[in-house]
């Protein structure tokens, strides 16, 4: 291949990266916290994509400014699920959270289709296809937007945890539910908290995918499987593991999808199984909140 | 006093990370004889009982079980061979029945390859009638009190009709008079021809039950001995209750002069 | 004096109990006597709809052994359905077997394909088992899709008919039939031996289970493999009444949500409850497509029922029926009662 292809192979990556991290990142914090994994997570995603879409299409709203929309809108939705659903049956056996949120999932996709119809649309602001071009590479405006606001709200997400009481409450709840209790933290509280922030995360990547990918009600399977890859590739409970898992992900997409196009997801998935056998851990080492 | 070996460990350590919780012990345990392992909290007695059984593998070192090297042989393996234990929490079979949750050992367990699951289950009602728990076979075991549930633990490593029993803490828990049944259980199955390993923070049944006893400090040996020379070391002491502790008691006895 | 009056309390307990288990019995009999007989006075609507039940329930017989008795919740089991669906339809049609051969290779296949599988990835615990498998059992679609040479790819594999025609409804119904009952008949045998018991003592306690003596690892690919078989023979049965292979088809996510709900529902780690789950399902779906003129929102009404199965019955309906539990409000509010925040 030549160096061209090679050199925009590489930038496209990394643009990416970048809302792969924000697709993973949200997902990543419910399981860590929750310890559950959320099936449905894809169709919030789907559900900010298509937030971002009626806003443009009925109303004229720039895209981009529709993300904070997108995100309270999750958010609410998120918090009320966990609130006064998954809460009722946490600590229940995998398998019944599993076919919970997959049960969610299927609810949630079939109300789409069923009010929105299945067919493919497209966000297409003035700026859609433009673009810069370093030496004879292609940086598409909204792919570079979309990798900036998703380094931004990523960003954002480890100063709260980090650094604000509430963060640090749902931290604390993650690490050790039992001590954080004792503390006076409440915890059907944090996990709603929580799971509405992995929601409203999962709708600021809708947005930003909706920009540069047509969508549709079923988009979201796709991502989840990634959001999963991802964690595991980057190690649970580190924020910058699941960037640098992003990152790895998003070079293998991108160059098997040059190489070998049919198989680009059956490739993505044996990488995933090599990696749960070899370290389930994933690169970033062991979990700190599990 | 029969001085054959009939398990010894050589050099044992384990590794996690950076940190030693396991350092270098050297342990005889003699055919027949109640050995009590003591030690303050995060001595190590447990995990060196989990490196020991095939639970977790040990950095260094040899274990070998009548003369054979079962260095790293997975748990299920050394439960075949004759050693059987218990957890310090227990890990009851919630949804099956006392009967059942017993016969799996009689299965699996040293001399469970010639028997059928309704052979175990037979073994089962046998071992249950020894421990007195035999009015309980069809409970689930999820009813259970705790004191039921140690006596649980125990029978279904009974049923493995071990050579060996490592009892980890089988004590903590139980009030006095159910701590005296406990000792008088564990002489009951010495009698029966098990060795066995007991570890222990209750003083009394070590002082009461065991031949000798081995003391882990930091993961390594402090002391071994009977359990009069043992308990009566200040080393020991010192480990457990601390050096003021010690202090005090030498200022104490030279004020007042006891025997 | 308390001692006897505690007796002969259990002791009646136990005698209902046993008395509630022969009926319970007996009505199964009947049942599935008159599933028997049921192509002398049924139509061909009602044969062909029975036999893709009897098919789901062997299949969710079979993820019982690995989901519901060994306590590991596999989410990738149509792989096995739809790996003996292509051996048993490549053993036809390249290697020219008899269809009976031809099943057996097709089983074969998904059996050897568990293990090889198994042998990894059962070592990994709680979700990282279940998104793994959910991987390898899209990965295999996925590569079935892309393998044209061998597979037919997205054109798929066309089957001969079964000959005589006019008794092709009939030959079905009964292989999937005695399939079923071939997957009732293992659950029993095994779950009185050794094997069965070592699957219960995983679930419950794996390292108890370990330290007991049980190979734990051996014992699981068993379960896996078994559930393999079922599903791989299901598979092979579909693809020779289909006689039509596509791996779009056969390597749907949906039939393994199926064959997990149809366990839950009827009562996971019992020998009855993926039979009688799989009927569950059925009505459900039958009572959906007739009853709400709505075609486009049954998978929203199914996915309802699923999220208030999982938060009132996760247990299915087993636990009702055999007499273990009663049904009392505070009986279904019990799941939630432990499990909440």
């Amino acid at each position: 291949m030549g160096s061209l292809e090679l050199t925009q192979g590489v930038v496209n990556a990394i643009l990416l990266s970048g809302t792969l991290a924000l697709v993973a990142i949200g997902f990543s914090i419910v399981w860590g916290i929750l310890n559950i994994i959320n099936i449905a997570h894809g169709a919030f995603i789907m559900l900010g994509a298509y937030v971002t879409y009626w806003l443009f299409t009925l109303f004229g709203i720039d895209p981009f400014l529709s993300i904070p929309l997108s995100m309270v809108t999750l958010f609410i939705v998120g918090y009320v699920i966990q609130r006064y659903l998954i809460n009722l049956v946490i600590r229940a056996p995998l398998l019944v959270t599993f076919l919970l949120t997959f049960a969610l999932e299927i609810v949630i996709i079939n109300l789409a289709t069923f009010f929105w119809k299945g067919d493919l649309r497209s966000v297409t602001p003035a700026y859609s296809g433009a673009g810069f071009t370093i030496g004879a590479v292609q940086i598409p405006y909204v792919r570079l937007g979309a990798f900036v606001i998703s380094l931004l709200l990523t960003g954002l997400l480890h100063v709260f945890l980090t650094y604000t009481k509430t963060g640090n409450a749902i931290r604390a709840t993650g690490m050790d539910i039992d001590a954080a209790r004792l503390q006076g933290v409440k915890i059907a509280q944090s996990y709603a908290l929580t799971f509405a922030l992995g929601s409203a995360l999962a709708g600021a990547a809708g947005s930003l995918i909706s920009i540069s990918f047509p969508i549709d009600p079923t988009m979201g399977g796709a991502y989840t499987l990634r959001a999963f890859l991802i964690c595991v590739l980057g190690g649970l409970g580190s924020i910058p593991g699941v960037m640098l898992g992003a990152l790895l992900y998003a070079f293998i997409e991108v160059f098997s999808g040059i190489y070998a196009p049919g198989l680009k997801d059956a490739i993505a998935l044996f990488v995933l199984v090599f990696v749960l056998i070899v370290r389930p851990t994933g690169i970033a080492g062991k979990a700190f909140y599990h | 006093m029969n001085q054959e070996v009939i398990f010894e460990t050589q050099g044992i350590t384990k590794y996690f990370g950076g940190l030693a919780a396991v350092d270098n012990v050297d342990m005889k345990i003699y055919k027949g004889e109640i050995l009590g392992l003591i030690g303050p909290n995060g001595a190590g007695k447990t995990t060196f009982v989990n490196t020991i059984t095939g639970m977790l593998r040990p950095t260094r070192g040899r274990v070998i079980f009548k003369g054979q090297d079962i260095t790293g042989w997975p748990a299920y393996r050394v439960g075949r061979l004759g050693i059987a234990r218990t957890f310090q929490i227990v890990k009851p079979f919630l949804g099956m029945t006392v009967r059942e949750n017993v016969a799996v050992g009689a299965m699996f367990g040293h001399k469970g390859k010639n028997r059928t699951a309704r052979q175990a289950l037979e073994k089962a009602d046998e071992v249950l009638e020894f421990v007195e728990m035999g009015h309980l076979r069809n409970h689930f075991a999820d009813q259970l009190t705790l004191a039921y549930l140690k006596r649980l633990e125990l029978a279904k490593a009974l049923a493995m009709e071990p050579e060996l029993l490592f009892l980890d803490e089988v004590m903590a828990g139980l009030n006095s008079r159910e701590i005296e049944e406990a000792m008088e259980m564990i002489r009951k199955i010495n009698a029966s021809g098990v060795t066995l390993l007991i570890i222990e923070h209750v003083m009394k049944a070590i002082a009461g039950v065991t031949h000798r006893v081995f003391v882990l400090n930091f993961g390594t040996e402090l002391a071994q001995g009977s359990p009069e020379e043992v308990l009566n070391d200040p080393r020991v002491i010192q480990a457990y209750l601390g050096e003021k502790f010690v202090e005090r008691q030498r200022r104490m006895q030279q004020a007042s002069p006891q025997q | 004096m308390k001692k006897s009056g505690e007796l002969q309390n259990s002791q009646q307990a136990a005698s209902k109990k046993i008395t509630r288990q022969k009926v319970l019995l007996g009505l199964v009999g009947v049942f599935v006597v008159l599933l028997a007989v049921l192509p002398l006075f049924a139509s061909g609507f009602w044969m062909r709809t029975l036999t893709l039940l009897f098919l789901l329930a062997a299949m969710a017989e079979g993820w019982n052994f690995i989901g519901g008795y060994t306590g590991y919740a596999a989410f990738g089991n149509v792989a096995f359905f739809g790996i003996g669906a292509y051996g048993t339809a490549l053993s036809m049609l390249r290697l020219h077997f008899p269809f009976f051969l031809a099943l057996l290779v097709g089983a074969a296949a998904a059996m050897l394909f568990a293990v090889l599988v198994g042998l990894p990835v059962l070592r990994l615990k709680g979700h990282y088992f279940a998104i793994a498998t959910v991987a390898l059992a899209t990965g295999v679609g996925e590569v079935a899709d892309f393998w044209t040479d061998f597979t037919g790819g997205a054109a798929g594999l066309t089957l001969p008919f079964f000959r005589p025609i006019q008794l092709s409804n009939y030959f079905f119904y009964y292989m999937a039939f005695v399939l079923v009952l071939f997957g009732l008949g293992l659950t029993y045998f095994i779950m009185k031996r050794k094997l069965g018991y070592s699957w219960l003592a995983i679930r419950e306690d794996e390292d108890a289970a370990k330290m007991m003596g049980i190979n734990t690892t051996w014992s699981k690919v068993v379960a896996f493999a078994l559930s393999a078989l079922m599903a791989g023979l299901a598979g092979g049965i579909y693809a020779y009444w289909n006689t039509f292979v596509l791996a779009e088809e056969v390597f749907k996510i949906e039939y393994t949500l199926q064959m997990i709900l149809a366990t839950v529902l009827g009562g996971p780690g019992t020998v009855f409850g993926p039979f009688i789950g799989a009927f569950i399902y059925y009505i459900l779906i039958t009572l959906l497509v007739f009853f709400l003129p709505v075609g486009q929102l049954h998978a929203t009404i199914l996915g309802l029922i699923i999220i208030l199965v999982m938060v009132f019955t996760p247990q299915g309906v087993m636990d009702f029926l055999s007499g273990r539990k009663r049904l009392t409000l505070s009986a279904l509010l019990e799941n939630i009662r432990t499990h909440k925040v």
